[in-house]
């Protein structure tokens, strides 16, 4: 069959292909235009082009809506997070993967155990230990419970890549008689150090997007991160559909950015484990 | 670094481990372990018993508890209509939305399966939505289910269906399903993701000898593709599930629960009962709460154990 006619035969798949494309991408251009134009001209018309681009909408979001307190709010919880939960994450995974000492078991189910763990058996009594701490309304709080929470899925991620590191690679170094922690500097952090990229891009993504825990932990206006900022704001001035719609803009540019450059990596990083 | 062995609830002789070398230093296990373990210890596992005490207790406020025995359970179970309408809610988007996920995510999978030209850029497209928060796409859809200006009307419209236009979310009929649909469109890309990860490790010559077979697509679906994915479908099947029967974010965001409770679910009735009624008792949300994750437990382990599924639970 000739090459033409199997594309015509296949009109309908590609109708729908493309059709779930624009249901999928279209929404984000949709508000990435939304957030150049101003109130009055998208409720002139909602699905025009911007006749003239307004970027001092993001500086004015950025100053007078305090989006940017919300955004260093949400960075400074995110990268702290992120770093720790990496640091303590792999030197777990490294001590389950290489080591064999009695209550290993036991300490790997616990620790993994806690992916399938409902977030409702959490949040009410970390509610009451972050106010019985003072952590309650503090960044420093809601980073220890995104540290706890993001363990199990890096401990997990990290392990199953350094369990495959050939142990002759070990054997080498303790001959040349690095200690335990330089094989776990030196050795497995370099050797993993893609894993180790995989979760903290995912690690960043979900906790940046995270919302349940902070609407519990932080009530405070000037301690919201990004998503809880928007609700706020989308709470207080449901028809300024312009600014929501910059607000929008600002918390999905960097996981868009990070997307751009490491889409392989992540979406890698996501199918880790899922299929066997 | 912090303090070994004192807090790594390890026992002493697990110092065995690079054999044959003695060392003064410190034992590695005890040090690699500890910051997890305290971490893990102090929020997570106390939280969780802390959670089992709560339920069984009346809290007050300044932490006053007093024992109530199952009380909570029994109000729950049985005088509190709003809670089996958040049960209702929460099982429907547990069913036809765990169903529709995987099977939705499959297709797609399979679209971009068989050569569709661009398809590496179809799935970047396509996978979008999930990495989005559900703030922001839940107020993206409020906006398309807007009455006036939303693009789910003018479609109708456009189609010729004037007739279904209707505000979608302040419909207690509709409103319930709009947030399913909603949901649906941020999770299929994990779903479709996951399945053609799956479809490219189908051996070829298995596909290649079902073609010499002459098998209809159709047949070739049935009984070679869905027989080998089996296992990631399975696993796709308790994590949708998962998902679906703890839900909160999105509703929350779209619609709090109204209106008139249609899409009130389990999660959004445990944090209003918490946070938002007044009541300032933190027990008896968290009976909800513990009955609650006990049934999620209690299905995965049934679906995992009656689909046969051999590999572990995975992310």
């Amino acid at each position: 069959m000739t090459l033409w006619l199997a594309y015509i035969r296949r009109t309908p798949l590609l109708l729908f292909v493309l059709l779930y494309t624009i249901a999928t991408g279209g929404p984000f251009v949709w508000v990435a235009v939304m957030s150049v134009r101003t109130t009055p001209e998208i409720f002139g018309n909602p699905y025009a082009l911007p006749s003239r681009f307004h970027w001092d909408k993001f500086t004015d979001a950025w100053t007078s809506s305090s989006y940017g307190t919300y955004f260093w709010n949400s960075t400074i919880v995110v990268v702290t997070a992120v770093a720790l939960v990496t640091v303590v994450g792999a030197m777990a995974a490294h001590c389950l993967a290489r080591y064999r000492f009695r209550g290993r078991r036991l300490v790997r189910f616990l620790i993994l155990s806690g992916m399938v763990l409902p977030p409702q058996l959490l949040i009410l009594s970390l509610f009451q230990i972050m106010v019985d701490y003072r952590l309650y309304n503090t960044l420093t709080g809601l980073i220890i419970v995104y540290v706890a929470t993001q363990l199990a899925m890096t401990v997990y991620i990290l392990e199953g890549f350094f369990a495959q590191i050939p142990q002759d690679l070990f054997d080498a170094a303790r001959m040349d008689g690095y200690s335990d922690f330089e094989i776990f500097w030196r050795i497995t952090l370099p050797i993993g150090v893609a894993a180790i990229f995989t979760t903290v891009t995912l690690n960043f993504i979900i906790l940046w997007n995270e919302f349940l825990y902070a609407v519990v932990l932080m009530t405070e206006d000037s301690k919201r991160t990004l998503p809880l900022g928007i609700m706020h704001f989308m709470g207080g001035h449901q028809l300024d559909v312009g600014m929501i719609a910059t607000g929008l803009m600002i918390a999905i540019l960097p996981v868009i950015l990070i997307y751009a450059f490491f889409s392989e990596t992540m979406i890698k990083g996501m199918t880790a484990g899922a299929v066997r | 670094m912090t303090a070994p062995a004192a807090n790594s609830g390890l026992p002493a002789e697990s110092a065995l481990s690079p054999p044959g070398i003695l060392r003064r230093a410190l034992n590695p296990i005890p040090v690699f372990l500890a910051p997890a373990l305290v971490i893990y210890a102090a929020f997570i596992v106390y939280p969780v018993l802390r959670t089992f005490y709560n339920s069984v207790h009346v809290i007050k406020p300044r932490n006053v508890a007093e024992f109530v025995g199952f009380a909570n359970f029994a109000t729950l179970l049985q005088t509190d209509p709003v809670f089996w309408k958040a049960v209702g809610n929460t099982a429907i988007f547990a069913v036809v939305g765990t169903a529709a996920d995987v099977v939705g995510g499959l297709l797609l999978a399979l679209c971009l399966f068989v050569r569709v030209p661009l398809a590496r850029v179809w799935r970047v497209v396509w996978f979008t939505p999930v990495l989005m928060s559900y703030v922001v796409v839940g107020i993206i859809w409020v906006w398309i289910y807007d009455y006036d200006w939303g693009v789910a009307n003018i479609v109708l419209h456009w189609l010729g269906l004037g007739a279904y236009e209707q505000s979608w979310l302040g419909n207690p009929k509709t409103a319930l399903w709009a947030v399913l649909v909603t949901h649906l469109w941020k999770w299929l890309g994990f779903n479709m993701i996951i399945s053609l990860a799956a479809l490219y490790a189908i051996p070829t010559e298995v596909l290649g000898a079902a073609e010499l077979d002459n098998c209809g697509w159709l047949a070739k679906l049935v009984y070679v593709i869905v027989p080998m994915l089996r296992p990631t479908l399975v696993n796709l099947l308790v994590l949708s599930f998962i998902g679906k029967m703890m839900i909160f974010d999105l509703v929350w965001i779209m619609t709090g629960g109204g209106p008139l409770w249609s899409t009130e679910t389990v999660s959004t009735y445990v944090y209003k009962r918490a946070f938002d009624w007044n009541t300032f008792d933190l027990g008896y949300p968290s009976a909800i709460a513990v009955l609650w994750s006990l049934i999620i437990l209690l299905f995965v382990a049934l679906m995992t154990q009656l689909l046969s599924q051999r590999d572990k639970l995975e992310f």
